[in-house]
């Protein structure tokens, strides 16, 4: 599996070239959200607001009044959490163009509950105007800035960061509300988002070795969510739907599906795999994912569970099939 | 400073727009008509002498912008809009009414004129400084124009806006406090202790003017101040009197917010004629 780094680092400054009216603001956290290239290349168009995200996030909303876009990073919780009145009124109820990125999703840090952003799906996309995206790979982060620019109104994005992995051909950019369908399957299917979906298809891949029909679909799009391909997917399950996310399952892509098939009057079971209603702590991303149970074994134990076949699939499989997997998996069901 | 014939001309378009102030109160069944005429005198300076306004144009690029930050206000700012003639204002018979576009609150995707939506308090100062950046920017000179109110002062965001207006040099930002000391709680320096509020900007790196908010040579003197300052934002500590007008009301908590009965309404405009 191709590995990319420091894809967003790169991808502001190209960005900057053609577009002058990007405008990059900061909070003290510049060189942690990838900035600092663009930082060196436009001095003129950075700008660093100190330790104030409300401030930053007002001073948002005025120049994207004034015809800007500005393109505002930080950890995600500093976002959503410290600045939501200023994200509420100052920037969706006038609909402003502002771009936030929030770094370091769920487990993604070892910085425990103060760093952890595991409700920001479920606040951010309660907002009116507001556009909600979520990368799960290296070609997603890599064209997530070019589409949270094409919308209009404000838009966050549930950002990565550092080395991330390849799992969908360059060439196939994310589109707004436009979900990947990994693999047709009646027995069970997943719906992933985030980091979750390379966890998942190590899981799918495995258990479909086993004969379990999975269909797998990846969600980058949190709002607006249409049933789209999404819906006859779901209806053709026969054992139940998992969803599987790297947050809080109150009001984030579990949630969004639940919605998704009540009002759509899809029937059948929903397992939703993410954290259950609980702050997490600081540890690494592999023993947190582990703990509360969003990676490929936890994934695997509840496929098992529906179809009601135990024992199907062990750890060490997986283990086994740790890179394999994940390498064929991206070539045979994402190209 | 103002010749005479415009201080005069200035004095009754403030009279007028009161007496349009209380009328929309009565029709509407209650506004925030105490800080409306705290605010008064500020807003008829800027919108009727100081800024550069085209009503025709509201969208004008070269416009000088202007932010109610205490959006509650936002009666007395209606008024005024529709006056100057961004929109008819027989409109305001409806205001604060269901389907009216004129909310307690100025939507700016709602009503012309309005540069930014406001209502939650401790934005306008770093909205303000968000516009101000983006005309220096994109080369522009038009000025930015925010009114707080005292009350506001107690939120740590306009602290945080008002150290980033300093450190970035924001000269084509001026603020003004309507310090009318009174919040809907009661006097501010009995809930959250404001004073000395010149001192606080001036350690935060404000140019800071004290002056009588309801003199409008003096607002304009301040504006002046302010245009001509190269290195550091001004803010003005106005000092107002919640209610001022009309004698009722004048320094009373009560009349943050408040309606008006017909005798009231006739015993507000007799206040003002007399005022």
């Amino acid at each position: 599996m191709e590995i990319v780094s420091q894809v967003h680092a790169r991808n502001l400054v190209k960005l900057g070239e053609n577009h002058p009216e990007v405008l990059v603001l900061t909070a003290d956290l510049s060189e942690s959200c990838e900035t600092g290239a663009f930082r060196d290349a436009y001095r003129e168009r950075f700008v660093t607001c100190g330790v104030s995200e409300q401030n930053m996030l007002s001073i948002a909303g005025g120049l994207a009044r004034e015809g800007f876009i500005p393109c505002v990073h930080t950890f995600g919780v500093f976002l959503y959490r410290r600045a939501l009145d200023q994200i509420a009124m100052s920037i969706a109820y006038p609909n402003l163009p502002v771009k936030m990125f929030g770094f370091l999703p769920g487990i993604m840090t070892p910085g425990g509950a103060t760093h952890q952003a595991i409700e920001d799906v479920s606040v951010m996309r309660s907002l009116p105007n507001m556009t909600v995206l979520e990368v799960g790979d290296a070609t997603e982060t890599e064209s997530v800035l070019e589409l949270a620019i094409s919308i209009r109104g404000p838009v966050y994005v549930r950002m990565l960061r550092g080395e991330i992995p390849r799992l969908f051909p360059a060439s196939q950019p994310m589109l707004l509300d436009t979900p990947r369908v990994l693999a047709d399957g009646t027995d069970v299917v997943v719906i992933s988002s985030g980091i979750c979906t390379e966890e998942a298809l190590r899981a799918t891949s495995a258990l479909r070795a086993k004969g379990v029909s999975v269909g797998h679909a990846h969600v980058s799009t949190l709002k607006p969510f249409s049933p789209g391909v999404l819906a006859p997917l779901i209806a053709g399950a026969r054992y139940g739907v998992i969803t599987m996310e790297n947050h809080t399952v109150v009001g984030g892509l579990g949630s969004i599906v639940a919605e998704l098939m009540v009002e759509g009057g899809i029937h059948g079971k929903l397992v939703k795999l993410g954290l259950q209603d609980t702050f997490a702590h600081g540890a690494s991303r592999s023993y947190l994912a582990r703990e509360y149970r969003i990676d490929a074994m936890a994934l695997v134990e509840e496929v098992q569970r529906l179809v009601g076949r135990p024992s199907l699939v062990e750890a060490q499989d997986l283990a086994a099939v740790r890179v394999e997997i994940a390498l064929s998996s991206a070539k045979a069901e994402a190209m | 400073m103002l010749d005479a014939k415009e201080r005069r001309k200035l004095k009754d378009k403030a009279r007028e727009l009161r007496e349009k102030i209380v009328e929309v109160t009565f029709t509407c069944g209650g506004a925030h008509i105490g800080g409306a005429f705290s605010q008064h005198e500020i807003l008829v300076a800027l919108y009727y002498k100081a800024m550069r306004i085209d009503p025709k144009r509201p969208a004008w690029e070269d416009r000088d912008r202007f932010i109610l930050s205490k959006g509650h206000g936002g009666v007395g700012h209606a008024v005024i809009l529709g006056d100057l003639g961004y929109y008819d204002p027989v409109l305001l018979k409806d205001f604060n009414k269901t389907g009216s576009p004129f909310g307690m609150h100025l939507d700016r995707l709602k009503v012309p004129g309005v540069d930014f939506s406001t209502g939650s308090l401790g934005h306008g100062l770093a909205l303000g400084l968000g516009a101000a950046m983006g005309a220096r920017q994109t080369g522009k000179d038009w000025r930015t124009y925010v009114v707080m109110s005292d009350g506001e002062c107690a939120e740590g965001s306009v602290w945080e806006a008002a150290m980033a207006a300093a450190n970035f040099k924001a000269t084509n930002l001026m603020a003004f406090v309507d310090r009318n000391r009174l919040s809907l709680d009661g006097p501010t320096e009995s809930l959250m202790r404001l004073d000395p509020l010149d001192k606080k900007f001036e350690a935060f790196g404000w140019r800071t003017l004290v002056i009588d908010g309801h003199d409008l040579d003096q607002i304009l003197d301040a504006v002046e101040i302010s245009r001509a300052e190269t290195e550091r934002p001004v803010m003005v500590i106005a000092n107002t009197i919640k209610g001022k007008g009309v004698d009722f009301m004048e320094e009373k908590t009560a009349w943050h917010y408040g309606g008006l009965d017909e005798a009231m309404r006739d015993a507000a405009l007799a206040s003002i004629l007399k005022s």
